[in-house]
């Protein structure tokens, strides 16, 4: 039998299958009373089983299907189980066009999730430990290109895994946003619905918030164990874990689209999001409460990992500024990040239970709501964006060869933002009708933040004063740069914000999401790029292609700068944000086909960089030793770096960052 | 007291603990009868979770020595430092669901208070401070290498909290709902329901990490010298006590002269 024809026979099984399931499926509800039609999620649901199946009768010997292929299952397991117990207790059974009730989705949701995680095998050992069996301390990764698709307990490998998810999260978070943006560039109704719009809009927002949250824990993961001197993380099982509970968490945000989308923005703030009509606010807050855990469990490991497993002689102040940063970060997400998920659930619960919270008719308080969430989601900028700092202030000082200005100072302002960060969250709230005496302390408590903000631009400027800029400029640089410039524009645009009197007029226009893009293209996308490019050849022992590079960087950047500033502008003249349509008469439709233009240019630099990616891993420069000429001890021994990392243990004798200091050491490598 | 080596000693430190929680405890409950005020109610219970921080979950031990420069970070005695701040770290990532129900219940209710049967919320909680003092019993009794006395402190610890979940579900919020404290009627009942069933919930994974100690420990699984699971599952059950040492006065013993 020849390819093509074997093919064929693939593609008509993934269409019969699909076409099964989907009328099976709508079989099965005329059990639980529903009529028997075809809904967009019966062939959602016909569409994954059509997938799924085929790949796990082909592939099961691989861990990421295998998980797939259960967690469909026991979804619809769970669905099932559910659904009949409903019917047997006489309640409402039939979901309509949804085909079950919220009940029973949230119930499989959580059962499938389950199910990934131990089908999948990231649970293995602890199964076995809880059995009493004891196992070695550490596996055998398989050779080649699956051990990236298995539970590996390497610290490096699942560093790339996580990188290459939020890579994948950012195109398709970058997708919907283009998609909308589309929409946008012509005022009146265009080809999406206003329900479509809003969908999209709001995952737009939470899938890139979970891109950037899997994007800083892949750098800490790869970063922090190599900079310490650790033969791994504290506990290379949990590491793992963390990164695979983050698949089902993915899977669940996406699902949220056929069961009717989610219509609130990321926020999901009630009564909108407590309105029972979609089932897909509930799939929403079940994938941002899973991700969660991820994100908490993952800081609770690189914490103790820093605080247990530092080479000999790395004290406080000899850490690189990069792990400074990471702790930093670490600490806001392992403590704040239960409030986004307590805050989801009680909204989940009050539209599965009817308890009241914050339903004004019971007693409740949907202010409390707002309470809670920004109690997390202010802080989680500050997760953000502090490692992408700290990989600016990283880089700098090998790339200019000039010692860090400041040192100290640098790593006790990434605890400063942390720290301030948890005292202003109601920043968010001036408009919401909270008590007014609130509204001053916390004015002045975000401007705090200025401070230790501040203290990191005067570090990079002074650390770049009469430094030697390196020619031609590597594309790790031009990120660098590119950081602190876009940065110092989310900051200045920061503090009109935090000022009372001036926010009742910004609040929720598109001059916010001009400052926010700022922000987290300054603090995490730049530096994100940076690192790559930096990183890559420790990584692979691989150069990525500098002409490609310049492209993404020149490409990118002027693209963003009219994005952001043109939305601000748009912003102070009256474009309000997360609406579907405007007036025309407000004369800025010029302006949105100008933003829409700079959209798709960013996502074709984006896209130049793709290709650069899976190109240099292959064919790109070979890159041997310490090709930046760096003090720091990864750098110090051969790329890519084996299974725990370094053959001989090293002791630190010296500062981090003495560049240009002759005769001065930062790590001496100790005698076999 | 100090933090004591030999068995006897330890054993009965146990006992002195538990007897201040006991007094402490009732004092709460006379607090709010006779005297209440959320200040008075609020010491009473962080000096409660002290005496069970320091006494039942060692939190001291956060601070011991490793003894020497483990390069390797590979001895047995330096992983299971780590572990226990990992524990740690987990408790305190937690205890900001439990804080944040607190807030909540607060913001929702002022100084109001549900109205509960004060007998059956005395009741649970002495079931679940009797449930701590064993499992401080079975700790104490491992670290010393007595398994018999291990096993049987661990199942009497299973069987308070097993009664003591059973008594959440099947005797107070039956009670609550005949006096009319209904999840989805008002606010008050709605923060009851979720602060006692989020709370259960931690029992409950609590009772099976019991289940899982008892049955490694039936099969030789620890030793005085290694016997990290026992401690990692008292340190849990302890953390839950801990919890409810906050729930009790915040659902039962506030507003309850007014009401």
């Amino acid at each position: 039998m020849n390819k093509f024809i074997r093919g064929l026979i693939w593609i008509l099984a993934i269409v019969l299958v699909t076409a099964a399931t989907a009328f099976a499926l709508a079989g099965i509800g005329l059990i639980f009373g529903n009529t028997f039609e075809l809904h967009p999620i019966n062939w959602f649901v016909g569409a994954l089983v059509g997938v799924v199946v085929p790949l796990y009768v082909r592939y099961r010997q691989i861990p990421l299907i295998r998980g797939l292929f259960w967690q469909l299952i026991a979804t619809v397991i769970g669905v099932l189980f559910v659904s009949f117990i409903r019917l047997a207790m006489g309640l409402k059974a039939a979901g309509g066009s949804y085909l079950f009730t919220e009940h029973a989705w949230v119930f499989g949701g959580f059962v499938g999730t389950l199910a990934f995680l131990a089908a999948h095998g990231v649970m293995g050992d602890w199964f076995k430990w809880w059995r009493g069996i004891d196992t070695p301390d550490h596996h055998e990764d398989p050779a080649g290109w699956t051990k990236f698709l298995g539970p590996s307990l390497d610290h490096k490998v699942i560093g790339i895994q996580y990188t290459v998810v939020a890579i994948l999260l950012l195109v398709i978070g970058g997708t919907f946003a283009l998609i909308f943006r589309t929409e946008l560039s012509f005022e009146g109704k265009q080809f999406l619905e206003a329900a479509q719009y809003n969908t999209l809009m709001s995952l737009h927002g939470m899938i890139m918030i979970v891109s950037i949250l899997l994007g800083i824990s892949g750098l800490m993961n790869y970063l922090v164990p190599l900079l310490i001197g650790a033969h791994d993380m504290a506990f290379p099982r949990l590491n793992a874990f963390s990164f695979w509970i983050a698949v089902p968490a993915a899977v669940w945000l996406l699902m949220s689209m056929p069961l009717g989308g989610v219509e609130t923005g990321w926020t999901g703030y009630p009564p909108l999001s407590a309105n029972p009509a979609k089932i897909g606010q509930q799939m929403f807050f079940l994938g941002v409460i899973v991700a969660g855990w991820s994100s908490i469990l993952g800081a609770l490991n690189l914490l103790v990992t820093v605080f247990r497993m530092r080479a000999k002689g790395m004290t406080a102040f000899r850490l690189p500024i990069f792990v400074w940063a990471s702790i930093a970060t670490s600490l806001i997400a392992l403590t704040a990040t239960q409030l986004i998920g307590l805050s989801f659930q009680m909204v989940m619960f009050q539209r599965l239970f009817g308890m009241g919270f914050f339903d004004p008719d019971k007693g409740g308080n949907p202010v409390l709501f707002q309470h809670l969430f920004w109690f997390y989601s202010h802080p989680a900028v500050y997760v953000f964006i502090l490692p992408g700092l700290g990989v600016v202030s990283e880089l700098l000082p090998p790339l200019i060869r000039k010692p860090l200005f400041g040192y100290k100072w640098i790593a006790m302002s990434s605890l400063g933002i942390a720290l301030v960060g948890f005292l202003v969250w109601a920043h968010h709230m001036f408009t919401s009708g909270m008590n007014e005496y609130l509204r001053v302390p916390f004015m002045y408590s975000t401007l705090l933040v200025a401070v230790p903000t501040g203290v990191k631009f005067f570090s990079w400027v002074a650390t770049i004063w009469k430094g030697k800029i390196p020619t031609p400029m590597p594309s790790a640089f031009l990120f660098t740069v590119g950081a602190i410039i876009v940065f110092l524009m989310g900051g200045l645009t920061g503090p009109p914000n935090a000022t009372v009197s001036t926010d009742l007029h910004l609040h929720d226009t598109y001059w916010i999401v001009g400052h926010f893009h700022d922000t987290l293209f300054g603090g995490f996308v730049f530096p994100f790029f940076a690192a790559l490019y930096y990183w890559f050849p420790k990584a692979t022992g691989r150069r990525m292609n500098e002409t490609l590079g310049k492209w993404h960087f020149w490409l990118m950047t002027p693209s963003f700068f009219v994005l952001s500033l043109g939305m601000m502008r748009i912003g102070l003249l009256g474009m309000r944000r997360r609406i579907f349509d405007y007036d025309k008469a407000l004369g800025f439709q010029t302006w949105h086909i100008v933003l829409t233009v700079a959209a798709f240019l960013i996502a074709l630099s984006v896209l130049i960089f793709i290709i650069n990616l899976i190109k240099s891993v292959k064919n790109g420069e070979p890159a041997e030793g310490n090709i930046w000429n760096s003090r720091s001890p990864e750098w110090q021994v051969a790329s890519p770096m084996p299974a725990h990392n370094y053959d001989t243990p090293f002791e630190v004798v010296g500062e981090p960052y003495d560049y240009g200091l002759p005769g001065s050491k930062y790590v001496e490598f100790m005698k076999k | 007291m100090t933090h004591t080596t030999d068995k006897k000693s330890a054993l009965s430190q146990g006992v002195i603990i538990f007897i201040y929680l006991a007094v402490l405890t009732g004092l709460e409950f006379a607090l709010a009868l006779f005297l209440p005020n959320v200040i008075l109610l609020a010491v009473v219970a962080l000096v409660k979770a002290a005496l069970v921080a320091y006494y039942y979950m060692h939190i001291y031990k956060l601070n011991e020595d490793d003894h020497g420069h483990d390069v390797g970070h590979e001895s047995l005695a330096y992983k299971t430092g780590s572990n226990r701040l990992g524990l740690w770290l987990f408790l305190l990532s937690d205890s900001f669901v439990f804080g944040g129900l607190l807030v909540s219940r607060f913001n929702l209710l002022g100084m109001e208070g549900p109205h509960l049967n004060q007998y059956l919320g005395f009741g649970v909680t002495a079931f679940l401070l009797l449930s701590s003092f064993f499992m401080n019993r079975a700790e104490t009794s491992m670290a010393h290498g007595d398994k018999k006395a291990f096993l049987s402190n661990i199942m009497v610890t299973m069987i308070l909290g097993l009664a003591f979940v059973l008594g959440v579900v099947g005797g107070e919020w039956q009670l609550a709902k005949i006096e009319g404290v209904i999840a989805n009627k008002d606010v008050a009942g709605g923060i009851f329901y979720m602060m006692t069933g989020m709370h259960a919930f931690h029992v409950f994974t609590g009772l099976i990490f019991l289940f899982f100690t008892w049955r490694n420990g039936k099969k030789d699984y620890f030793t005085a010298e290694n016997h990290w699971g026992v401690e990692a599952a008292a340190v849990y059950w302890h953390f839950v006590d801990v919890v409810w040492i906050f729930f009790y006065p915040a659902l039962y013993l506030i507003g309850v002269a007014g009401g």
